[in-house]
């Protein structure tokens, strides 16, 4: 699969048509060097801890996943049947790769991995997440995260 | 995805998106993203292959190294897979075939060893066992139902027991080899009773009067595995 051209129908066209706001402008925050990040993941695959409330279809909510959190303990919500499940099922790092995230911490590539790391639903509309989106940037930056790492499925 | 890039931007977090679909951030125009060829559901690559998560991480975190205006968007280089994957994979048993519920007990052996294989499952978020599970969705019509327990609602009950099911069965199949993902839902949707059982649910729900049945019916079973079928 290389673009959207290369995708079978009918999910192309299900994906061609999402919704996909456009905006005035393209915000640009500053980030500091590489070795001094503090990096947080936050996934669309609707994540959840084993245990949890499910994330459902256009839950604008999003779920908090501690790196005390055992892989085996992490979950998939997302509402779509139309992205591959089974790379996930091998191996979380395919779409959360906290543990790499790690290893470049301990090497000392970046300067954290956060504590936590998030996941919304995907495939909701854009502009429904703006509230919750705007808290959890306000928490994270509270906890000196100061830099994003945004995963789709 | 692009809009959260825009909101956390817009607190002063700095962003960046792996991105799926080339198509969606040429048009929301996020600050950063780092395009992957890879097939949906895969954003850092394949499984088992920790070199390829790294390179596509190091390779976005290195994308904040440039300075702005956004948009950037730059496509990342994939190596050669590193994956052997069979032309012809084959699931490693042959399952029972008298019922749903003799494959399944024939198809957990297999399960436990792919779950020794991968050092976890992704079952569970139905809060059923797969055989209460199975149960479920094949009594879900039927004058019988199963009880369904506290804290969820019969129709969520059902769209997740159905994740639970497929999630089993994918796994299972991941015990020996490696499969390609299209070759394990041509496993799944034309050669177990599970996958018939889910299309049979799947049609019912999609003709349902109960309008919360309707809403799932599309978060059951692949679009192209419907029509496949038909």
């Amino acid at each position: 699969m290389v673009k959207l051209v290369d995708v079978p129908e009918p999910e192309r066209t299900v994906i061609a048509g999402l919704d996909c706001p456009t905006y005035g402008d393209t915000p640009f925050s500053n980030v500091p060097p590489m070795h001094e990040r503090h990096v947080a993941i936050v996934s669309t695959a609707g994540l959840i801890v084993r245990g949890d409330r499910p994330l459902l279809a256009r839950d604008v909510g999003y779920r908090a996943i501690p790196s005390t959190v055992d892989d085996g303990d992490i979950l998939c919500s997302h509402v779509s049947t139309n992205f591959d499940r089974s790379g996930f099922q091998q191996d979380l790092n395919v779409i959360f790769p906290r543990q790499r995230l790690a290893e470049l911490e301990s090497t000392g590539k970046i300067g954290k991995a956060a504590d936590t790391h998030y996941s919304f639903m995907g495939a909701t509309n854009p502009d429904a997440l703006e509230v919750k989106a705007r808290e959890l940037a306000g928490s994270m930056l509270a906890l000196g995260v100061n830099t994003v790492v945004l995963a789709p499925v | 995805m692009s809009g959260l890039a825009h909101f956390f931007e817009k607190e002063g977090l700095a962003t960046i998106i792996v991105a799926l679909v080339r198509e969606h951030v040429e048009q929301m125009r996020p600050p950063r993203s780092l395009w992957v060829p890879f097939e949906l559901g895969r954003p850092f690559g394949e499984p088992g292959n920790a070199t390829q998560h790294s390179r596509v991480l190091l390779g976005a975190l290195t994308l904040l190294d440039g300075s702005g205006p956004g948009p950037i968007l730059k496509d990342f280089n994939d190596e050669k897979s590193m994956t052997d994957t069979a032309d012809n994979w084959q699931f490693p048993i042959t399952l029972e075939s008298d019922s749903v519920k003799s494959e399944l007990r024939s198809l957990i052996p297999v399960w436990k060893k792919a779950r020794r294989r991968h050092g976890r499952s992704t079952v569970g978020i139905s809060g059923l066992s797969p055989e209460q599970a199975i149960e479920f969705i094949d009594r879900y019509h039927s004058a019988k139902p199963a009880p369904n327990p506290k804290g969820m609602s019969v129709v969520a009950r059902a769209r997740f027991a159905i994740d639970d099911i497929k999630a089993l069965y994918l796994e299972a199949a991941t015990a020996v080899g490696n499969p390609t993902s299209n070759q394990l839902q041509n496993w799944l949707w034309q050669q177990t009773i599970a996958g018939a059982m889910i299309l049979k649910f799947q049609e019912k729900a999609r003709t349902s009067e109960n309008k919360n049945l309707q809403l799932i019916a599309g978060s059951l079973v692949p679009a192209e595995r419907v029509i496949s079928r038909c």
